[in-house]
């Protein structure tokens, strides 16, 4: 194998070779550092595969013919291999993107990357810390050559104040190595290691010089406004430079000195690497300048990478996982994000709207987006989960706080950019030329993180229990994006097809997984038939709704944690694309987004907490949690978010009413029960019955009643249709949480059954009423009216769907409401019953105005010509209509089977209900839905036949055959009272529906932007400033240590 | 009174090494002017060499290099370490790159702005 002191050698060499060159031969120099860069890169990988298929350990290489302390050594091991691949190939793919800007530098732009790229490579292998200072100085010299190099505004001085900074702490990197040569007579990291000294006052002090410095060269917050206000001013290429290039090798330094000090530095990085971890991601969401974003970002980030360091000792065997996933998410993902800032070329975050006209680049956006945040299936998805679950069992519960809160600041601004990239204002500029030097990095870097999530899953440790199937299923779709809808449509639905059909005997002992099953799979099959009608591509929808689907499915398979936690992501990752289509969903998504990844946090913490102290991460492990206070609480809220109860049911019905006719029924019908279905699970690991005396659980069936109280009262007051839907979901919810609190056989049924309903229901409903804004385009129902006659079978959906969703005899929404009866007398629950009771009754008030404001009334005139629902709408109706009626008819199919399960399982042994063929009883009365059905059949029947033959002599009246009061109408508007239907109402129990709740999170949300704005102020753009900053940090830290 | 009899070469260097640091870095944060920023830095950087030396000198020993005055043999004992003075050779050729660059970047910038007063270059902030 080629030694890698050849590739130092060869970098030298030609750097100072391609400095010869004439302005003229300019192509000829460039294509000699290519190959030059290429030769580094090439020994790498190399060295890399061959660590990777040996078990061979770091091989020495001595220079000068002499061993240390009397020459200096370098090691090349897997992670100098793997580091110095990655610092080459962002060298090679830098010189690929600075073609233009290099050749109006000349020559000596490519000879100080080069030197750049040399030093680096010396800076990871190099054993000796004196060699390492020379190297940092020159990758330090070679870096800000490069920025001299620049022409943008403000370079100079920002390349000053660092340059200023760097020099200050090179020098305390010096004086700390020459007092460790001092005290240890040598330089040379193994040697001072092997010789085991006594630490002394003088030792200590010098190795802390050396620890603050490489640590200051890691711009740790809050001592990092140098760094900072070169990120704003530097060329992005630069910028990428210095995210994944010097720092990556600071870090390796870092972690190669780690050893020579005492056991409290790592203590020291644990809390230096959190603080700048959450002080630099809570400062950023006030920063609206993209490439300063991405140095708070990146200072971040780096900031976690030197906490794993900190780490390193607890995480074990697991540590080089962890780092890798996540430095190689940091590295690909930030410089990749720099080098597309780069083809935007404005800086402020709006102008990134300028991605959609190249959707390919968008969809790399997102990609770098979530690899940045930890969503799967990225490598930091799988980095993050093996850290917190590392951490807890080593009980760190403080700082997983730290790491989660710092993550979630990250998400509140890297969403927020992705809105404004997706759905932001088009920008009325010409759109830049995307040339191949730009394309090629950015696509590369892109395909490398989704190698490189396959690679960290299959690393980590119960990573290969998740099933990748569906992910390249997804992964699929992408690559088929090009293909009309309608092909796509069909692929999406015969996966889900034939899912279903290979996951069914799996499931079928299990009745309470499979209604879910049911509800994901035959919910997703039915709302993508909707899908049919859409022409064109319909680009990057159905990988989206899939991902959805696939996240919901994997909830329903998952036997552990990490199972769990990853559907659980995919499923929001999917499902926030999916609202964000909407016209108008900018800002309700990015609520969405920040309610479900605070909510999925709690959860992760919940589920870390439980693993603590115990082997494995199956999902029995809830069960004997030793936090069941905490575990429970937190996850409980964490599927609550989810669920939207009351507090944490802002984000709800704006992303359900402005998404897309056919997303709506996804996410309101079937996504919300993937909240339920988490809430089940979690419920079966609290132990049923015991559960009972559970405080959280009455606190939870008061929180469900007023939901389902103040969620219907909503509704009433609505005019749009598809916002009273949604409000009405949040008090359906309510019910269903209500429901499950029971925590008794009977109240559990009635919990599957409110949820199949609403399944059933709502999704029908916002299929009719969706169907019906496609043709009338608007919501607002006072603006309809009459449409019966022109939309028949949409109406009698709707009609369906209100009878259910109302509870009427003899659909299934009286099923419901009798079990739910039955539980609260059994329950004693009676006040929070009336609560729930009175909900219902207001139910009927938004039913009636649905029904009555959309179809009946007068007809207008512009509608005059509107047509029935596109039919692909009109199919998944019918079959909900089917849907509804045999569960109406024949309720035993599906309950009777899960009341076996409950009672025959440990669970709920007592007080079933009792089933004779179709007749359910209990203690209190009985039931049977196909006998009702058959009453109500019969009734109707017989009120119809009358009626028709009562009116048919009966004359039928024109539109506006009526008068009042002596004058005859002309317009429809006039006859038909439908806006403010309910305005008395209003004025009595209307301050129950103030929005207070939205206010208070809003004061949240102001006071930490507030905070933000104002703390970053520190950075105050003084250089002088910055270097008292970095003295005092120094200061500091050395006041806390001795 | 100071007793300068007892004061050795390697205290004194070590104790002017560390005062012209203390008074180098003094500079860099209280000079307005960016040409004495940097010559406060050029005071820094000497003050350090001045340290490394100090370091490595070894009382009553000759320079470190091999000529008729030391025998070959013995030369480990008769000599100062060779290393710290061997750093500093390469300090100050790093010291002399970066000085140079501070001062191309001053030029750069009083030609943009027409001031060397580094309070002028405050546009990029927060």
């Amino acid at each position: 194998m080629v030694s890698p002191i050849s590739s130092i050698a060869v970098l030298l060499g030609s750097a100072f070779l391609v400095g010869l060159f004439k302005k003229t031969s300019y192509s000829f120099a460039q294509m000699l550092s290519l190959l030059a860069i290429a030769f580094p890169l090439f020994v790498s990988a190399q060295w890399l595969i061959h660590f990777i298929g040996t078990s061979d350990g770091a091989v020495m290489l001595y220079t000068a013919g002499a061993k240390p302390p009397f020459s200096v050594s370098l090691q090349i091991g897997m992670a100098e291999a793997f580091l110095t691949l990655a610092v080459n190939l962002l060298g090679l793919l830098s010189i690929i993107y600075l073609m233009k800007p290099f050749k109006e530098l000349g020559v000596k732009a490519l000879a100080l990357l080069l030197i750049l790229v040399m030093g680096l490579n010396v800076i990871i292998l190099s054993r000796d810390i004196f060699n390492i200072f020379v190297f940092l100085e020159i990758a330090s010299i070679a870096l800000v050559g490069l920025i001299l190099l620049g022409k943008r505004k403000h370079t100079y001085s920002a390349g000053f104040k660092y340059l200023i900074a760097v020099a200050i702490i090179s020098s305390f990197l010096l004086v700390g190595i020459a007092f460790v040569y001092y005290f240890g007579s040598t330089l040379n990291i193994d040697d001072f290691v092997a010789q085991n000294l006594i630490v002394t006052k003088g030792l200590s002090t010098a190795l802390f010089l050396l620890f603050i410095a490489v640590l200051l060269e890691l711009k740790p917050f809050p001592a990092n406004g140098w760094a900072l206000d070169l990120y704003e001013a530097a060329h992005p290429g630069v910028g990428a430079l210095i995210s994944g290039g010097t720092a990556t090798a600071s870090l390796y330094v870092l972690y190669k000195i780690l050893p020579m000090g005492a056991d409290y530095w790592s203590d020291v990085l644990i809390w230096v690497g959190l603080i700048s971890f959450l002080g630099s991601n809570i400062l950023g969401i006030s920063q609206k300048n993209a490439n300063r974003l991405l140095g708070y970002s990146s200072i971040g980030q780096i900031g976690l990478l030197v906490a794993v360091i900190g780490f390193s000792d607890q995480l074990g065997s697991h540590f080089e996982a962890i780092f890798f996933s996540l430095f190689i998410s940091h590295f690909l993902a930030k410089v990749g994000l720099f080098w597309l800032s780069g083809w935007v070329g404005k800086t402020e975050l709006t102008a990134w709207s300028i991605l959609r006209t190249k959707p390919w680049l968008l969809l790399v956006f997102g990609i770098f987006l979530f690899t940045l945040i930890g969503f799967p299936p990225f490598p930091s998805f799988f980095g993050k989960w093996q850290l917190i679950v590392d951490l807890a069992s080593e009980h760190g519960f403080n700082w997983i706080v730290i790491i989660l809160a710092g993550s979630l600041f990250e998400g509140i601004y890297l969403f927020r950019w992705l809105g404004y990239a997706i759905k932001g204002e088009k920008s009325t500029e010409n759109k830049p030329l995307l040339d191949w030097q730009t394309a090629l990095p950015i696509g590369l870097f892109a395909l490398l993180i989704i190698g490189a999530g396959y690679v960290s899953n299959q690393w980590m440790p119960n990573g290969q229990s998740i099933n990748l199937i569906p992910v390249f299923f997804i992964l699929a779709l992408f690559v088929l994006d090009f293909l009309p809808a309608w092909i796509k449509n069909t692929i999406s639905i015969a996966g889900l097809v034939v899912y279903g059909y290979l996951l069914y005997p799996e499931l079928s002992d299990d009745t309470l997984r499979l209604v879910f099953a049911v509800i994901f799979l035959g919910g997703g099959i039915l709302t993508l038939i909707a899908g049919y009608s859409v022409k064109g591509k319909r680009a990057g929808f159905f990988p989206f709704a899939l991902m959805m689907f696939a996240g919901l499915i994997g909830l329903v398979e998952a036997d552990n944690l990490l199972q769990f936690f990853f559907a659980w992501e995919l499923m929001t990752l999917g499902s926030y694309v999916l609202i964000i289509r909407g016209k108008r969903s900018m800002l309700h998504a990015y609520n969405y987004m920040l309610f479900s990844l605070g909510g999925a946090y709690l959860i992760f913490m919940g589920m870390a907490m439980a693993t603590a102290g115990q082997s494995g991460i199956s999902l029995e492990i809830l069960r004997t949690t030793a936090f069941p206070g905490w575990t429970y609480a937190l996850m409980a809220i964490g599927f609550l978010t989810k669920t939207a109860a009351l507090g944490f049911h802002i984000w709800l019905p704006g992303a359900h009413a402005e998404a897309e006719s056919d997303v709506s029924p996804m996410v309101s019908g079937i996504l919300l029960k993937g909240g339920v279905f988490g809430l089940i699970v979690l419920f079966l690991a609290m132990g049923g019955e015991q559960a009972q005396a559970n405080p959280l659980v009455y606190v939870l069936g008061w929180l469900g009643a007023i939901t389902a109280l103040i969620g219907n009262l909503i509704a009433v007051f609505q005019e749009d249709a598809k916002k009273l839907l949604a409000y009405s979901s949040i008090g359906n919810l309510g019910y269903v949480l209500f429901a499950l609190a029971f925590m008794s056989n009977i109240g559990w049924m009635t919990a599957i059954t409110y949820s199949l309903n609403h399944f059933l229901f709502k999704t029908l409903l916002f299929l009719a009423i969706g169907g019906v804004v496609l043709r009338v385009k608007t919501h607002n129902m006072h603006e309809m009216g009459g449409l019966i006659k022109q939309m028949p079978l949409s109406f009698i959906a709707v009609l369906i769907g209100i009878i259910t969703l109302a509870g009427i005899p003899p659909l299934s929404g009286y099923a419901g409401k009798w079990l739910f009866y039955n539980a609260v007398i059994a329950q004693g629950w009676y006040f929070q019953g009336a609560i729930v009771f009175f909900a219902g009754t207001i139910a009927f008030l938004y039913c009636f105005k649905l029904i009555y404001a959309v179809f009946l009334g007068q007809p207008k005139d512009k509608f005059r010509q509107v047509k029935e629902a596109p039919v692909w709408y009109i199919i998944p109706q019918i079959i909900l209509i089917i849907g509804i009626m045999v569960f109406s008819a024949r309720p035993d199919l599906i309950l009777k089977p899960v009341g076996e399960l409950l009672s025959g399982s440990a669970y709920f042994p007592t007080d079933p209900l009792n089933w004779e063929s179709v007749t359910a009883s209990t203690n209190l009365g009985y039931w049977s839905g196909y006998k009702i059905m058959l009453v109500i059949g019969v009734m109707f029947m017989v009120l119809l036949g009358w009626l028709l033959l009562m009116s048919r002599k009966a004359q039928k009246i024109k539109q506006f055959d009526i008068v009042y009061a002596g004058e005859t109408p002309f317009t429809p508007g006039t006859t038909h009272f439908s806006h403010n239907m309910f305005a008395p109402l209003y004025r009595a129990i209307g301050f129950l529906t103030l929005p207070m709740i939205t206010q208070s999170w809003n004061r949240v949300n102001s006071t930490v932007h507030d905070f933000a704005d104002s703390a970053r102020k520190i950075y105050s753009g003084n250089g002088q400033s910055y270097l008292v900053q970095i003295l005092a940090y120094v200061v500091i830290v050395y006041l806390i240590l001795f | 009174m100071i007793n300068f009899n007892s004061l050795n070469i390697e205290t004194v260097s070590m104790g002017i090494g560390v005062i012209l640091f203390v008074l180098g870095v003094w500079g860099i944060v209280s000079q307005k002017n960016i040409i004495k920023i940097i010559i406060s830095f050029t005071i820094v950087d000497t003050s350090i060499h001045l340290i490394l030396v100090s370091i490595g000198y070894i009382r009553g020993k000759s320079a470190p290099i091999i000529d008729a005055a030391i025998n070959k043999e013995n030369a480990a004992n008769e000599v100062v370490d060779p290393l710290p003075q061997a750093l500093v050779l390469t300090a100050i050729v790093i010291g002399l790159g970066i000085t140079a660059l501070m001062l191309s970047y001053a030029l750069r910038m009083y030609k943009e702005n027409k001031s060397l007063d580094i309070n002028k270059f405050k546009a990029l902030k927060w």
